[in-house]
């Protein structure tokens, strides 16, 4: 945020490039797996799984860190771009598959004569990718343009949202849908002619994830300073006051949103050949919601805080969920009350918080000293307590 | 069934036989044992004479069923004579038997009951014609049966079968009979059966626009088959086809209202544990994402005390035993576990949410997203100690037989679990009113929800307020959780199906208006019932609402009912 | 029409809940004039500015800004037509600072596009640094908004409205809780903005009002109750009786 830490942000991103796209995966290439330093294959996919996470956690963040609107179905995105991946994926399993049909195996399952129409496209790798950029900007853009229109706000927006993956969610459960159900498309073979699985594929996934992750936060950065990153972050201080500034509130809003979508969205489409499936249970209202608690584990309003509460608060889930996995969603749970309550900043802001802490008791300490006895007056807290939307 | 009845009137009968020439059954047991080894000719005469005779008893009624489905068997007494015999078990190895005619038990010189094996037992003779007229007999007396609701499915069996031969004793019943409900079933049976009538075209006409002015659902099936058989004339066609369709739309309107009830009762499920969020929501400007689990804790309330008052209840949450007391009741006392559970499930839950007030949301007054945040890791909490203390899996609460019945009104049937479920709703709704606007608790919530800090300043209490409220808001949700209790299964995730719904109901009602809430309430649980019938899916139905409330909020942005502020950042 | 008045409102009507904030009230502006509106709390001077920039609606009755209606139009879209609005509350950015809150109010392009590629140009730069002057903030231009004191927050917002350069002037009680000091400053600089920029000003403090010398409008009951100079409307009896006679009233029933 102060232009005086410039200089150490910058050494800071050159640092997380050199380890994840340079170094992590030379230790995993390079070095043999009986040394110490060895990355498994296993550890390389699980952290390429945390970078996606990343990714998305700075797309929430963006939208509610910086734009105070806090979109309670960002995981429909995520979703919907892995999606559009995943079914170019399918088509390229070929005759493999377990019916050994041209169709992908759910719909050799449930009785499709042939590929639908809408599917045909999906053949091409670049189209593929195009939908995974604008069918989460599309749908970003009506809703938005919906929502905003009629100024729905504050927590209208966030439960808005949540219905909105809700019934993405059921939709996709659907059968009918074409999109292979409650058990969502998965098998994949190949990826761009090379066997999806391989060892040396998955390190190319993780690369490029780092460089999606890397590539976000710089966008992410620059558009915070620009004269447009100030008035998002006016439009989340005060929409009103905005608007009689003369800018549409609503349009600003909307590119935002419109942005964070497409940001989603490219996370899901790298995630879902690292994890090798997809389905409609990645856009239950659970997950949008758990990808904010890493948002405001790590701290919003900061870029780096969304990465640090991705990667945190998943690599405590692996964990947990080995280790007690009746307590997970209470640790889970019992996370979200207390950062909320007692850490609004995340763990990005603690030190500060404590350091905050540590000069108002040492002021406190002083002026009781001076004062020896009698009343001491308390340093009136600050009522720096924004309200959330 | 009909065998133990029989033996319960058996085991009556010898003090009854003291009275033999009084006994109005002796008569007739003699006959049938009599026409049960006589001839043909013989028994035809003993059927005609039962089917005649104007007052039908039970003895006789049982007998011929007896009869007819081949349960009367021989006894060959020592002297050679055949007697007619019933046993008193049919799938042990060796029972005692009742004799046919006297309706004693059947004794051996020495007084001592004979032990029947009813595997080799041999029955009484009884072929496809005989076994017929019985069962005309049978229909015969249940169409004079006294219970109309007997009468009326023996008439709507008849009609169905569409035998000529059941048209006299219908037509003969018609002229004799009185209810009106069974009168309209018995006409819709002749109908019916003569619309089958293919060798008289006319009656068959007659009987179409007859099925059709009595908008018979029932005969909807026959009429529209008749409709596209090939081998009707054309006229009879024609006239099945209009009273198909006549048929069919009062059945659309008879599934129309179907549907509204079934919306007004999702409505009202809505509607309480939406009540309660609209009121701490335009409260306390807290948004309470536990709010399902407050459901949820009222569901499983119900469950421990319906097993409470049954057999006790085992619990092993985080691998601690505990097992609840029983207090093993049954029949009438059983079922009134739900009158005590209705205010258990209120309390419980209000006091999950005082805790929860507590603990957690008076520090986030007005901070709306992140009390969502923090209510919502609450609700995460909840559901796990769901799954610990209840087990991951769903459980069934019995529902008191008092809710498990219905009724119909034109065709519409009517669940008493959905009509409670309404009417107490109703109750809840008019007791919400009245603790907001005639009591002193009522009035201070009202000046908080105006403002605040004024409210403070003039020396209400506002946290006592606050606890109050959010505790009442809770408790509704646990009322909404004893019912629903009583309409599907209980399981941890029971509030997380019903959370978004009740926000839909909050927002487009309006914030803390509880008029916006009822409309909206009704609203939107009718339009999900009516859109799930019109498109054919549950899933289509419920997607269309939710599209239905983002476009409805283009229109409405406050919802229905919306409340004006005066401050720039509201 | 009369084509020289810059603002008329005719037959303006408002009820919030069957209370009527504006009655059928009926307001002319020349342009170049500085207007001062007067009257007790709740006589709807607020409410006036709020129908005037957009945030409410009239229930009946016309405004119109240079010929054209405002009353279907949205917040930005009048701001844009060229009307600025001071609140009564000062209300700036106060997570920014003080130099950014004038840029986000300098007069320029307002669209999505132009904020993300635009760059502050020099001669932006040094217009905000001259009304950082006039406002007398140029030193606490890195300061975070919401550490001034409430007068400085007052000058940073009209700071913003002449940032904005608009040809109406709304300035709702700019001298609440400012020293008699920084009141006449106020005073001297809405005087030097005048003529430039038609103005008007809602104010309570009468000595503000003296020194700024000009025609008076009192509303109360939400319409205009006599309109002239400050003496004709001092001397007046029913502004008299409306001001001593429902003193208690008010003490009751504060605006905010």
């Amino acid at each position: 945020m102060h232009k005086s830490f410039r200089q150490a942000e910058i050494w800071g991103i050159a640092i997380a490039a050199i380890a994840i796209l340079g170094v992590l995966p030379a230790l995993n290439a390079f070095v043999p797996e009986s040394s110490p330093l060895h990355v498994s294959d296993f550890t390389i996919n699980l952290y390429g799984k945390y970078l996606c996470y990343a990714v998305l956690a700075i797309s929430v963040d963006l939208l509610w860190g910086y734009t105070g609107l806090l979109s309670l179905g960002q995981c429909m995105f995520f979703a919907l771009g892995g999606y559009a991946f995943g079914m170019h994926l399918m088509l390229l399993i070929g005759k493999l598959g377990q019916y050994h049909s041209d169709l992908p195996d759910f719909m050799v399952f449930l009785g499709y004569p042939k590929l639908p129409l809408h599917w045909e496209p999906f053949r091409s790798f670049w189209f593929a990718v195009a939908a995974v950029v604008f069918v989460p900007g599309l749908v970003a853009l009506v809703f938005g343009f919906l929502a905003f229109r009629s100024r729905i706000r504050g927590v209208y927006f966030s439960i808005l949202t949540q219905a909105l993956t809700y019934a993405a969610c059921l939709m996709f459960f659907r059968n009918d849908f074409t999109f292979g159900g409650n058990n969502g498309l998965t098998d994949f073979k190949f990826i761009l002619g090379y066997d999806i699985r391989s060892a040396v594929t998955q390190r190319c996934l993780f690369i490029a994830t780092g460089v999606l992750l890397i590539l976000t936060y710089l966008f992410c950065r620059w558009l915070t300073l620009t004269r447009f990153g100030k008035i998002q972050r006016a439009v989340r201080d005060s929409e009103n006051r905005v608007l009689f500034s003369g800018y549409a509130a609503a349009n600003f809003k909307l590119f935002v949103f419109v942005v964070s979508a497409i940001i989603a969205g490219l996370a899901g489409a790298l995630y879902v050949p690292q994890v090798g499936i997809i389905n409609p249970s990645e856009m239950a209202p659970d997950k949008s919601l758990e990808a904010v608690v890493w948002v405001a584990v790590g701290g919003r309003g900061t870029l780096i805080g969304p990465v640090v509460g991705a990667i945190a608060v998943n690599a405590l889930k692996s964990w947990a969920t080995r280790a007690y996995p009746d307590l997970w969603l209470i640790i889970l749970g019992g996370m979200f009350v207390i950062v909320v309550l007692f850490l609004p900043k995340g763990i990005v802001g603690l030190p500060m918080q404590l350091w905050s802490l540590f000069k108002r008791s040492t002021t406190l300490w002083k002026k009781v000293q001076e004062q020896h006895a009698g009343t001491t007056e308390l340093p009136i807290k600050e009522s720096s307590t924004r309200q959330g939307g | 069934m009909h065998r133990l009845k029989l033996f319960c009137l058996a085991a009556m009968l010898p003090t009854l036989l003291l009275h033999a020439e009084t006994d109005p059954d002796a008569a007739v047991r003699q006959s049938i044992a009599r026409a049960v080894t006589g001839s043909a000719a013989e028994q035809d005469s003993v059927l005609q004479q039962i089917a005649a005779s104007e007052v039908v008893t039970k003895t006789e009624h049982d007998l011929l069923a007896s009869w007819n489905n081949g349960e009367i068997y021989l006894y060959d007494d020592p002297s050679g004579k055949s007697i007619p015999i019933v046993l008193e078990q049919s799938d042990a190895d060796k029972t005692r038997a009742f004799r046919v005619d006297t309706g004693e038990l059947l004794q051996d010189s020495n007084g001592a009951p004979v032990m029947i094996d009813p595997t080799t037992a041999t029955a009484a003779d009884i072929n496809a014609a005989l076994r017929k007229k019985i069962q005309r007999t049978l229909d015969l007396l249940s169409l004079a049966d006294p219970s109309p609701d007997v009468r009326r499915g023996t008439a709507f069996k008849l009609g169905t079968s569409q035998k000529p031969e059941n048209l006299p004793i219908l037509e003969a019943r018609l002229k004799t009979e009185r209810d009106t409900g069974v009168k309209n079933i018995l006409l819709q049976a002749t109908a019916l059966i003569e619309l089958a009538d293919s060798a008289h075209p006319d009656r068959q006409i007659a009987a179409a626009n007859q099925l059709g002015k009595m908008n018979s659902i029932g005969g909807l099936d026959s009429v529209a088959g008749l409709a596209d058989s090939k081998s009707a004339a054309p006229e009879v066609k024609q006239a099945a086809e209009k009273a198909a369709q006549s048929i069919r739309s009062y059945l659309a309107i008879v599934n129309f209202f179907g549907t509204i009830f079934r919306g007004f009762s999702l409505g009202s499920i809505l509607l309480v544990s939406a009540l309660g969020l609209a009121i701490t929501f335009g409260l306390m400007g807290v948004i309470n994402m536990a709010h399902g689990e407050m459901i949820a804790v009222g569901a499983y309330t119900t469950y421990v005390v319906e097993n409470v008052f049954r057999d006790g209840l085992p619990l092993s949450p985080l691998g601690i035993s505990i097992q609840l007391p029983g207090l093993h009741l049954s029949g009438w006392l059983f079922q009134t576990y739900f009158i005590f559970a209705i205010p258990l499930s209120f309390l419980t839950a209000a006091l999950a949410g005082l805790a929860l007030e507590r603990l957690v949301i008076r520090f986030l007054y007005r901070r709306v997203l992140e009390s969502l945040l923090a209510t919502w890791g609450v609700s995460l909490i909840m559901q796990q100690l769901f799954r610990l203390v209840f087990g991951a899996n769903n459980v069934q609460v019995n529902s008191p037989s008092w809710l498990l019945g219905n009724f119909t009104i034109s065709d519409v049937i009517l669940g008493y679990n959905r009509i409670f479920v309404i009417v107490f709703a109703i109750l809840i709704v008019v007791g919400t009113w009245l603790l907001l606007t005639k009591t002193p608790l009522g009035l201070f919530i009202r000046a908080v929800i105006q403002d605040r800090d004024m409210a403070a300043c003039m020396g209400v209490p506002t946290q006592k307020v606050n606890m109050l409220t959010f505790a009442f808001g809770s408790g509704l949700a646990g009322l909404a959780g004893a019912f629903l209790s009583q309409i599907g299964n209980v399981g941890p995730s029971l509030g997380q199906s019903y959370i978004i719904d009740s926000f839909m109901t909050v927002v487009v009602g309006g914030v803390g208006s509880i008029a916006g809430t009822v409309v909206s309430a009704v609203g939107i649980g009718c339009s999900d019932q009516v859109l799930q019938q019109v498109l054919g899916s549950p899933v289509l139905g419920k997607i269309t609402v939710l599209a239905g409330i983002i476009l409805f909020l283009q229109w409405k942005p406050g919802g229905f009912f919306p409340t004006r502020s005066r401050s720039l950042d509201s | 029409m009369n084509k020289r008045f810059i603002l008329t409102a005719e037959g303006v009507t408002k009820s919030f809940d069957g209370f009527k904030a504006i009655n059928d009230l009926n307001f002319y502006l020349d342009e170049g004039e500085l207007r001062t509106i007067i009257g007790p709390n709740g006589a709807g001077k607020s409410t006036f500015l709020d129908l005037i920039t957009g945030r409410t609606r009239p229930d009946e009755g016309q405004i119109e800004f240079k010929g054209t209606p405002v009353i279907k139009k949205t917040e930005y879209q009048i701001y844009r037509m060229g009307i600025g609005r001071k609140f009564q509350t000062p209300s700036v950015y106060s997570d920014h600072t003080v130099y950014e809150n004038i840029l986000l109010g300098l007069k320029g392009s307002r669209g999505v596009f132009g904020a993300i590629f635009g760059r502050v140009t020099p001669a932006q730069n040094d217009q905000i640094h001259h009304v950082l002057e006039i406002i007398n903030l140029k030193d606490k231009a890195q300061v975070r908004a919401g550490t001034l004191a409430h007068g400085q927050k007052q000058w940073l917002e009209i700071g913003m409205l002449i940032a904005q350069d608009p040809e109406l002037m709304l300035v709702d009680e700019p001298a609440a809780g400012m020293t008699d000091e920084e009141t006449a400053r106020t005073g001297e600089l809405l005087l030097s903005l005048a003529g430039k920029h038609t103005i008007i000003v809602i104010e309570h403090d009468m000595t503000f009002v003296r020194q700024l010398a000009n025609r008076v409008t009192v509303l109360h009951q939400g319409s205009i109750l006599r309109e002239g100079s400050l003496d004709e409307v001092q001397n007046d009896e029913r502004v008299i009786e409306v001001y001593l006679g429902k003193k208690k009233h008010d003490a009751i029933h504060p605006q905010h």
